[in-house]
């Protein structure tokens, strides 16, 4: 995990939250903007995803170590397939799918930081 | 574009996955995903220190797993499936949430439903009464 990098994935799962409601406020399903938005959070996220398995396959060992990479894996699949979910209707739950899941990565990432401590 | 598509809203009721629904199915994915995550990385790596509270991290994967699907397909017999699924939720984060406020060494563990899902904001104890709230509002209406 990169500091840096995290707290930008936090930001930019927030600002995606934020996105989705506001267009289910608006009634609209979500525009190309948002989804290729919801691919550039989802590219964030394999980025630190795999930095952080080449430090684990490095000799990195956090404290809990099945339960981090557990988190690692998970937070990827999270934003494709609420992508899916979210283009087989397309209305305005829509954009609270695509909230819901970048949610999902906001808290996981904090989450992450956490777990991210060296093994005594 | 917006609103549910005419067809969707006839008298046979809604489906439970159009419109709000699919929400609900997206929020459930996630707990389904998290539940069982964590019971298989609990069971694998030390099941011995608290088999019961891992079993019940297990049992909790299992029925937000049927509750996603049965919900997702949305069909007359997975309404049916989903309904079970989520009375089992709904009194399994009730009892597991206060007898680990009651008696906390009986869940020397967390679980996801320990202190009524206080580990997750709270929305294992909210999502199965949406869940029913949902399976009443999408309920088959008489012809």
């Amino acid at each position: 995990m990169i500091d840096a990098l995290a707290y930008t994935v936090v930001a930019l799962a927030g600002a995606g939250v934020i996105w989705g409601i506001v267009t289910a406020i608006a009634n609209k399903p979500p525009g190309k903007a948002q989804l290729l938005y919801a691919a550039g959070l989802e590219a964030a996220t394999v980025v630190q995803s795999i930095i952080a398995a080449a430090k684990i396959i490095g000799g990195f060992r956090p404290v809990e170590l099945a339960t981090t990479i557990g988190y690692l894996i998970g937070i990827v699949i999270l934003i494709p397939i609420a992508w899916l979910w979210a283009n087989v209707e397309r209305n305005r739950f829509s954009g609270i799918v695509l909230a819901v899941a970048a949610l999902a990565v906001l808290a996981m990432t904090l989450r992450l930081l956490v777990l991210w401590t060296p093994a005594g | 574009m917006n609103g549910v598509p005419a067809q969707q809203t006839s008298s046979a009721g809604h489906r439970t996955n159009s419109g709000a629904g699919r929400v609900l199915v997206a929020v459930y994915g996630i707990f389904a995903l998290a539940a069982t995550a964590r019971a298989s990385v609990q069971l694998i790596t030390r099941f011995e220190e608290a088999p019961f509270a891992y079993l019940l991290s297990a049992v909790a994967g299992l029925i937000y797993i049927v509750a996603t699907i049965t919900l997702a397909r949305g069909t007359r017999a997975s309404r049916r499936l989903a309904l079970i699924a989520i009375i089992i939720e709904l009194v399994g984060v009730v009892t597991v949430g206060t007898l680990s406020v009651v008696d906390p060494e009986a869940f020397p563990r967390a679980t996801v439903w320990s202190v009524y899902g206080i580990g997750y904001g709270f929305v294992p104890l909210l999502l199965p009464i949406l869940g029913l709230a949902w399976l009443w509002h999408t309920r088959p209406q008489a012809p």
